[in-house]
Order: C-alpha cells, then sequence, then structure tokens
C-alpha cells in the first residue's frame, strides 16, 4: 500500500503530462475555447433563475438578508459551477481506464495515475471556473466572510475532489468489465442533481410538511447535499438554512472518505482482470 | 504470491527472471458472474473456475542475461504476446513471478500515446516524457527523431490525425529507438514501413544490440529472428517447449508445423475420399431408383 502510494508519486510528472494533454486538446479545437465551457453553465443558470426562481418562487427559502449580498443568483452560480466540474467527473469517470487502454497495454506504470489524471484535470477546470464565479459575486454584491473562506471553502473542495477520485477509481474499473455502467452513470448523474439541492436551498426540503422524517434524514445521508451546501455557505455563511446540517456535515466527510476507500479498494482488487479485460 | 517487481539495473546476473509463470483467462466468465460475487471475492473465486478457464500461460520459467537477445516462437495464440505483456509488466501473473532489472522499451504498440489531435512535435514530447525521456533530453534528439521517421519539417507541426499510417508507426519507431532503458521487448513491430524504412529500422536495432542491450523479440519472420537473435524459446500449448539457440527453436518449431500439415492434409484427404465415397453410394442409389422408376413406368 506505502510503496504503490510511492509509485504514483514518482510518477506525478506522467499524471502532469497527461493532464496538460487533455487542457491542450480540449482548448486549442476552438478559439474560444474556454468561453465556451463557460456559456454552458452561464446559459443554464439563466434558465434555472427564471424557472425555479421567478416562476417556481423556489427563492422563498433564501433568508431576507441575503438580498443584499448576492441572493438566489449568487446562490445559483455558486452550486451549479461546481456541480457542473462534479458531472464532468462523473461522465468521464467510466472511461478513464477504458480510453487509455494502449497505454496501459504497452506501459509500465502504477494504474492509478489514469483516474487520478481525470480527476486533475477537472480540478484545474473548476479552477477556471473560479474567474467567473468572481464576477458575479462582485456584481451581485456578495460578501465573503472569514468563517466561509478559511473553513467551508477548502472543506468543500476537499471532499469534493476527494469524492470524485473515491468514485472515479470505481466506476473506471467497474466500467471495464461491465460496461453498461456508463448509461447508468448518467441516469444517476441526473438524479443527483437534484437530490443535492443545486436549484434550491435544502432547507425548503427539511422543512416541508409534506415530507416524512425518514425522508429528510435519507436526503442528507447523501454526501453531495453537504458538499453543495458548504460551497454556497462560503457567501452566505452565518444563515442557518444556508449551511449544512450536523448530520449532512457528518454524512459528507464521512461519505467521501468511505468513497475514496471503497473506490481503491475495488481498484485494488479489480485490476487483474481489468488488465486482461483491457 | 505472483508479481512484478522492477528493480534497478545490476552489473552482473539475469536481467530478466520468470519463475513458474501463468496466467489465467476466463472464458464467458463476464457474462455469467454477477455483480455481487465480483464485489465479494474479486477474482479469486471464479463460479466457473473449473470449466471455463484457460491458461495461454504455464509453468513458464527462464533467466534472460544482459545482452542476449531472445526469440520467441510458436503458433498463433500460444501466450507468445501474453508473454512479452507479463515481462513488459503490463499484465499481472496469476502464478510465479517475473523480475526485470532495468527500466524497459516496449515496442509493443508503436502509436500508443498517440493523440490524434496533438501536432507531431507535441506528441513526440508527451510519449517521450510518458517514457521517462527528460525534456532537455528530447529537445536534444527531436532533429534526430524526426530525421529518422522521415517527417518533412513542415508536417512536424500538423496534427498526427492528418498523418498517414506509415507516418504514425515510422515516428512511434524513431522515437522509441531513442529510449536508452536497458530491456527492449518488441513485438512484429520489425515490419514497419516501405523496404527502406525497414532497412533503417534494422540498423537501429542492430546498434542498440551492440549497445549490450538485451532484447526480447516476438515475430514469424525466420530471417528477422536468424539475424538479431542467440537464443530462442519455443511456446507451445501454454508452455515452454524449448529453449535453445534460435536455430533449433525455429527447427523444432517448423517440424511440428510441418507434422501439422502433413496431418492436416491427411485428414483432408481421408475427407475426401469419404465424400468420394458418399458421392458413389449416392449415385448407385440413384441409379437404381431410376431403374425402380423404369420399371415402375413400364408396369
Amino acid at each position: 500500500m506505502a510503496s504503490r502510494a510511492l509509485a504514483v508519486w514518482e510518477h506525478r510528472k506522467v499524471v502532469g503530462l497527461l493532464v496538460r494533454r487533455d487542457l491542450k486538446v480540449k482548448y486549442q479545437q476552438s478559439v474560444l475555447g474556454y468561453a465556451w465551457t463557460m456559456l454552458e453553465p452561464l446559459a443554464l443558470t439563466m434558465v434555472y433563475f427564471f424557472v425555479f426562481g421567478v416562476i417556481l418562487n423556489a427563492s422563498r427559502g433564501m433568508p431576507e438578508d441575503t438580498k443584499v449580498q448576492g441572493g438566489f443568483l449568487l446562490f445559483l452560480v455558486a452550486g451549479i459551477l461546481p456541480w457542473n466540474t462534479f458531472g464532468a467527473i462523473l461522465s468521464e469517470a467510466p472511461r478513464a481506464m477504458i480510453t487509455h487502454s494502449k497505454l496501459i497495454t504497452t506501459m509500465k506504470v502504477p494504474r492509478e495515475i489514469f483516474p487520478l489524471a481525470t480527476v486533475g484535470t477537472k480540478f484545474i477546470e473548476y479552477l477556471l471556473t473560479w474567474p467567473v464565479l468572481i464576477l458575479f459575486v462582485v456584481f451581485l454584491g456578495g460578501r465573503p466572510s472569514w468563517e466561509g473562506v478559511l473553513v467551508w471553502l477548502p472543506l468543500a473542495i476537499v471532499l469534493q475532489f476527494t469524492f470524485g477520485l473515491g468514485l472515479t477509481l470505481f466506476l473506471s474499473t467497474v466500467n471495464v468489465l461491465l460496461r453498461d455502467v456508463e448509461r447508468l452513470v448518467r441516469i444517476v448523474s441526473r438524479l443527483l442533481f437534484y437530490g443535492s439541492a443545486i436549484l434550491f436551498p435544502a432547507a425548503l426540503v427539511l422543512t416541508a410538511d409534506a415530507v416524512p422524517d425518514w425522508a429528510k434524514t435519507l436526503y442528507q445521508l447523501n454526501p453531495l447535499l453537504g458538499i453543495f451546501e458548504m460551497h454556497r455557505a462560503v457567501w452566505f455563511a452565518g444563515f442557518e438554512e444556508l449551511t449544512p446540517t450536523t448530520l449532512a456535515l457528518a454524512s459528507s466527510v464521512i461519505g467521501s472518505v468511505l468513497m475514496l476507500v471503497i473506490g481503491y479498494w475495488t481498484f485494488r482488487r479489480l485490476e487483474m482482470s481489468v488488465l486482461k479485460e483491457l | 504470491m505472483a508479481h512484478t517487481t522492477y528493480g534497478a539495473g545490476l552489473a552482473t546476473g539475469p536481467v530478466i527472471e520468470a519463475k513458474g509463470l501463468g496466467v489465467k483467462f476466463a472464458v464467458n466468465r463476464r457474462r455469467k458472474r454477477s455483480l455481487r460475487e465480483m464485489f465479494i471475492h474479486g477474482t479469486k473465486r471464479d463460479p466457473n473456475a473449473e470449466g471455463d478457464e484457460f491458461w495461454p500461460l504455464r509453468d513458464v520459467t527462464f533467466e534472460i542475461g544482459r545482452g542476449e537477445c531472445v526469440g520467441i516462437v510458436g503458433k498463433n495464440g500460444t501466450g507468445k504476446s501474453t508473454l512479452l505483456k507479463l515481462i513488459a509488466g503490463v499484465l499481472i501473473p496469476d502464478e510465479g513471478e517475473v523480475h526485470v532489472h532495468g527500466k524497459v522499451a516496449p515496442l509493443l504498440e508503436l502509436r500508443a500515446g498517440f493523440n490524434d489531435n496533438l501536432t507531431g512535435r507535441e506528441n513526440v514530447y508527451l510519449v517521450g516524457s510518458l517514457h521517462g525521456m527528460t525534456e532537455r533530453q528530447i529537445d536534444e534528439r527531436f532533429d534526430e527523431i524526426v530525421d529518422f521517421a522521415e517527417i518533412e519539417p513542415k508536417f512536424v507541426d500538423t496534427p498526427v490525425r492528418h498523418y498517414s499510417s506509415g507516418m504514425k508507426v515510422r515516428l512511434g519507431f524513431a522515437l522509441i529507438s531513442q529510449l536508452e532503458h536497458p530491456v527492449m521487448l518488441v513485438d512484429e513491430v520489425l515490419a514497419v514501413g516501405d523496404k527502406a524504412f525497414k532497412r533503417k529500422c534494422y540498423e537501429a536495432i542492430d546498434r542498440m544490440l551492440a549497445n549490450q542491450r538485451t532484447m526480447v523479440l516476438v515475430s514469424h519472420n525466420e530471417s528477422d529472428l536468424r539475424r538479431f537473435c542467440n537464443r530462442g524459446l519455443y511456446v507451445k500449448g501454454g508452455g515452454l517447449a524449448l529453449d535453445t539457440d534460435i536455430d533449433a527453436a525455429l527447427a523444432a518449431y517448423n517440424d511440428d508445423t510441418k507434422a501439422k500439415i502433413a496431418e492436416r492434409e491427411k485428414r483432408d484427404a481421408e475427407r475426401k475420399k469419404r465424400a468420394e465415397r458418399v458421392k458413389k453410394e449416392q449415385a448407385e442409389k440413384q441409379a437404381e431408383q431410376d431403374k425402380d422408376g423404369d420399371g415402375g413406368q413400364t408396369a
């Protein structure tokens, strides 16, 4: 286990090369590369703002005082941008090993670096969403707090990518043996999008009378719920409705670590079969 | 426990050691195993363990010393490439161990790692670094690589997807032949490009061999094998049948092939004979029926 980690560390340059290659390929194909990748989440944000905020009035879950520091629109942007990254991880995870089958079957490297490179690429892309987020913060008058920037932000990023890496390790190997996983993931991704309260404050569900208590507990057991609440708590720290509950916080910390453990265990367990199958 | 280790290059002793090497493929496993079983038992307990498993290689033991060039011969599907993959460390053995002392230059799939959307230059840097070359080394040798691959300068900065398949393979060979790894694994890639380029490849390989490097070559081309190798491993039916000099290995392989061909000819001849006999019988029957028919008509 330790020697394996060391081997991965020794190959960090290879991970860097793969990440750089993916970014290069992605952004050089069109002149407006970066602009295009930002346009999609922005267009979606506008649609969601109109449908959920204006028509369905999902913004009623936001406390009154948040209006002056960005309100529902900043809430949406701060959730959709990281979700976009997570969705991209989820959709590319099943192919993380398959796309590199030629390299894997000819080069002796620790196989972990391929899922690692996929997640690494997404991490850089996530960092690239920050200029857009900052723009929104400035224009909407968002007020970052010390609590948000020093506690919620690092926690959200670390947990999101821990969870993402575990998921990628898991899906990339299982998908080699059972190719239907790829299809399944697409459906699950949709469900998680609504299950993680990206478009409305989670408090709307947790205070709703129509939702039974067991369902509320189940809802908070989704580690992603807490993670995305943290992403938004960066800008709305101090509002109780917008910070994760103790249960959601615990399940996101434990869930992320558990996902990484399960993912890596599965990866090592299936590695031999995967190499034969590729 | 089966494993593969890669140590630092040693001055003495064998460069490649294989002990009781075996690898197992399960036939039809994917359809028949449930997800639950796969997770609980992993690869160890297979429900079809008895009937459907198949060992492309088993119980293979050999040592290869520094500077040797070993040719692996055998029929298609006897596990030659699998053996090469085990040495390269890209397949994990189910039984036994492989130890390789020193880095391996795999000439298994020459285009591996090339990305169609990147230019020739970018690909050389990418794949070169993936194989462990430093940027300075590539800088120094870049012109040599491009020159060897016979890529015209105007195409160096064109995306590789516009290259012909020959250009890609030539670039791949040119790059990998620049690696200074002490062990080279070659799988049927000597038949690359046109005649002129082939000659250059041979010269490049001769140069590498002269440098006290170890090479394992899988090929069906006898002249290639005779030209480079001083030792031959004959793989037959998933096991190592012979470990001698290349001429003896090839002779044994050819004898077996001849025996096989003779057997097939004999079988073919028998089948023909049988077919003829059946035909004759049918003809006789037909004739009898015709006669009966005639009789019926006249009656």
